[in-house]
């Protein structure tokens, strides 16, 4: 294959996955800046890395864990420690599995309202949701995407839905007022 | 099952990532837990919330153009601009030469595995990823955006020499968003859109020359999933990046259409 077919090989692929990529990268980056830099970085170690990409690969999985990786880097060592922190804790944490109180959600919480509620998880949290809820990932692509077991995938979702459903009733409750 | 072991289930329950016993498991112990049953409302009030297209960041349309730009000039370019740095010693001519032909048979031992298969099917079928990817790209999916397949079905009237069948499979899991003119295969052919969870699915139809009907061929290529069939005289190329069980699944149902 010469370099023109490798090359439109690589855009038929990779091009078509930019909003997957800009909509990961900006719900971990929290602003549009950083998260177009990060996008435009992807696609060039993308294109470094596509000697190592093989038919049959899954090509989302691959290219989202690239985006995924570029972010945490540019999120730096202070995000990362802080990850390392939540890991602990999610082993030491005991499940709150009390009934929850009764309350329905606003079925009309506004788009603004949702969108603060996933940038206010942390970021592993927000990255797993933002996979399922709005890539729509399977359990098997995220757990490629995050480099973690399934079973992490299972509790961080389960975790981060149960703090979506406090922060979004809380502010049901607040708009009430 | 009691409440911790349903707790750790729940989501993978609601996601469909569960096994079959397990899940058995979740729905005894739901019907007889009025607090799991209520976890359960809560965790559908939430996942109700995010599926909503508008909390996903559309992408800054400068960004594609800005990408494009920014991904290296293929090395052959390069190349180009070095050239005159590269002098060929007169010794080295009957070596290329060498090279070439052996090169040259290399490609034809290669072309008869099928390597450069470039017969009609074939490139057929890439056009038919092509046309896909470039719907995807250029924001021109639909040109009539509507669910109703009374709707889509008459705007092509018209347009095509053709009034191609349309059935919506919304309720099978397989839901119409629209339709487009497209050009392929040197003609203007309808373009069918469907919508499988997050997964476009385009299916082409033009009349096809031999007629009848045949069973649908399944591959996939570069990543996307084809299916071709005919049927009652026409052609039906479906492409999509969801998985090759589910483009089958819709094949199916556009081959038997109630």
């Amino acid at each position: 294959m010469n370099d023109e077919q490798t090359r439109t090989r690589f855009e038929t692929l990779l091009l078509p996955l930019m909003k997957d990529a800009y909509n990961l990268s900006r719900w971990l980056m929290k602003n549009q800046e950083d998260a177009e830099d990060m996008v435009q970085e992807s696609y060039l170690r993308a294109y470094r890395f596509f000697g190592s990409f093989h038919e049959g690969t899954n090509c989302r999985a691959w290219f989202l864990r690239i985006v995924r990786n570029t972010c945490y880097t540019a999120l730096g060592a202070h995000d990362l420690k802080q990850k390392q922190v939540s890991l602990d804790s999610e082993v030491d944490e005991i499940e709150d599995t009390s009934p929850l109180p009764p309350v329905s959600l606003c079925q009309k919480a506004t788009v603004e309202a949702v969108r603060e509620a996933i940038a206010a998880l942390p970021v592993d949290f927000r990255e797993v949701v933002v996979l399922r809820e709005l890539e729509g990932l399977s359990y098997k692509e995220i757990s490629e995407v995050s480099g973690v077991p399934l079973g992490t995938v299972m509790s961080r979702l389960a975790r981060a839905r149960h703090q979506l459903y406090l922060i979004l009733s809380d502010r049901k409750q607040h708009d009430q007022l | 099952m009691n409440c911790q072991e349903c707790y750790g289930y729940i989501d993978a329950y609601i996601d469909n990532e569960l096994d079959i016993a397990s899940t058995i498991l979740v729905k005894q112990h739901l019907r007889a837990c009025f607090g799991c049953q209520q976890l359960l409302e809560t965790r559908k009030a939430v996942g109700a919330l995010l599926d909503n297209p508008q909390v996903r960041f559309e992408v800054p349309d400068s960004l594609f153009g800005r990408i494009q730009s920014a991904l290296p000039v293929s090395r052959s370019e390069v190349n180009q601009r070095s050239r005159s740095r590269f002098v060929i010693p007169w010794f080295a001519i009957p070596f290329a030469l060498a090279a070439t032909i052996a090169v040259i048979f290399g490609l034809i031992f290669l072309n008869q595995g099928g390597v450069f298969d470039r017969s009609p099917r074939n490139a057929l079928a890439q056009d038919v990823i092509s046309s896909h990817v470039r719907s995807l790209l250029a924001t021109h999916l639909l040109d009539v955006p509507s669910t109703d397949q009374h709707t889509v079905k008459p705007w092509f009237d018209g347009k095509l020499k053709f009034s191609p069948p349309v059935h919506d499979f919304a309720e099978r899991g397989f839901r119409l968003t629209g339709g487009r003119l497209d050009y392929l295969n040197g003609r203007e052919v309808a373009a069918l859109v469907y919508q499988r969870r997050l997964h476009v699915i385009n299916l082409f139809i033009w009349p096809s020359a031999s007629g009848g009907t045949t069973a649908a061929e399944s591959f996939s290529k570069d990543g996307y999933n084809v299916s071709h069939w005919v049927r009652d005289g026409f052609e039906f190329w479906a492409v999509s990046d969801v998985n090759a069980e589910d483009l089958r699944a819709f094949a199916g149902l556009e081959m038997q259409p109630s």
